[in-house]
């Protein structure tokens, strides 16, 4: 027996935090990569955090929030930017930053200032190093709002963490099998768009 | 705090276990990543679907992968070792592949004017030319392997992800935080051994 009702409800709670954390962490990293651009401390200490985090376990930093935070929704949301926000920052920022120098000084020769100079030539160079790392993160994302589950946050996690607390498979599959519907929905659709970018700039 | 948990983790013993099966997941994967990336290379046309196969597999979450496993393998180690070849065999094959088919046509040429058979190009030329860019998928897959075998502690596969879950369930502050700033400090050191190795092959190979 499947009840359709409480899977709908469980999908519509992994997306909505999946994709809220998404958003937060896309305006929170694009400004960030920004002012980096004009501040090479700022720049070469985020790198290096954004490589060193790269490498620690999802788990660990779903982890490492409950103590600081407690459980539930609002945490599981901060694990999710946590584990995503440098990875976005980390592209959009090489994107931004290695934006062929022809390009720049021919814009500068035709007297564009440095908010021109990024609104119409770096920004459309960077897009598809910044779609790449939107795509990237929303995997992630996609990935650890499931873990969050265990934290209280709900979601699709929850009906496969309820069904292996009783080793009940069929129960873990009506969360799985979703997940991964969503999962290559997600990788189709942003694949999609990647090709448009691409194609475009 | 540290000692305490410590002690009553068995934190050095899960640490020996965390590691080992890191070790093996990546063993197994080097050898069949490696030799798809070779296969691939042989045979171009297969190359697109079957890499395909494996960036969809990657897009799972590794909590539903391993769960899905769960059915045929049952629980503990052997699906955790399975989730995690099938997650990280993708950058792997991938980078063996992009590395062999991307030597710079200047060596071909010379090895091929000196009368180089194509199998010798491939072991003498294009593997040794390939090894950066093996090494850096293999790194990759070691942060992935990392990620899953950490993951594998949820359905008893021993190893630093138990300590944990029984730290989430317990609510006790004291072992999530040691055990999870302990997993987070071996995964950057093995990040970084990974970081070394690449960049010594990328001295010792590499184009610039």
């Amino acid at each position: 027996m499947i009840n359709y009702a409480i899977i709908l409800n469980a999908v519509g709670e992994h997306l909505f935090l999946a994709y809220s954390a998404l958003l937060v962490s896309i305006v929170i990293a694009v400004p960030l990569a920004v002012i980096s651009l004009y501040n090479r401390y700022l720049a070469s200490l985020l790198l290096v955090f954004a490589n060193l985090i790269q490498a620690i376990p999802s788990f660990a930093v779903v982890a490492i929030v409950v103590p600081l935070l407690g459980i539930g929704f609002k945490p599981a949301i901060f694990a999710i930017i946590l584990r995503i926000i440098l990875p976005l920052f980390k592209n959009t920022f090489t994107g931004l930053r290695d934006v062929d120098f022809i390009y720049i000084d021919s814009a500068r020769g035709i007297g564009l200032n440095q908010w021109e100079i990024l609104r119409y030539i770096r920004f459309p160079h960077a897009l598809p190093a910044i779609f790449a790392g939107i795509k990237f993160a929303a995997v992630i994302a996609n990935s650890v709002a499931i873990l969050t589950s265990l934290i209280g946050a709900g979601g699709l996690g929850e009906l496969i963490f309820e069904g292996l607390t009783n080793f009940n498979i069929p129960k873990v599959l009506t969360g799985a099998i979703p997940a991964i519907i969503i999962a290559i929905l997600l990788d189709i659709s942003f694949s999609l768009i990647e090709k448009r970018i691409t194609l475009k700039y | 705090m540290i000692a305490q948990v410590w002690k009553t983790q068995q934190l050095t013993i899960k640490t020996i276990e965390h590691l080992s099966m890191v070790f093996i997941a990546l063993l197994i994967i080097i050898i069949i990543g490696v030799a798809i990336g070779i296969f691939l290379y042989n045979k171009k046309n297969l190359s697109d679907i079957v890499l395909n196969i494996l960036n969809v597999i990657e897009t799972i979450p590794e909590l539903v992968l391993l769960v899905i496993l769960m059915p045929f393998f049952g629980i503990g180690y052997k699906p955790t070792l399975i989730a995690s070849i099938l997650y990280s065999i993708l950058p792997v094959a991938r980078n063996t592949y992009v590395g062999l088919t991307q030597v710079d046509r200047q060596y071909l040429e010379s090895a091929r004017a000196m009368g180089l058979a194509e199998r010798e190009i491939l072991w003498n030329i294009r593997i040794p030319l390939a090894l950066p860019m093996i090494a850096a998928g293999i790194r990759i897959a070691m942060v992935f392997t990392m990620g899953v075998v950490t993951l594998g502690g949820l359905i008893a596969a021993g190893g630093l992800g138990g300590p944990i879950q029984t730290g989430i369930h317990l609510y006790d502050r004291d072992i999530i935080l040691v055990t999870g700033l302990w997993i987070g400090i071996l995964a950057v050191l093995v990040d970084s051994i990974g970081n070394w190795i690449e960049k010594t092959l990328n001295r010792r190979y590499g184009y610039d």
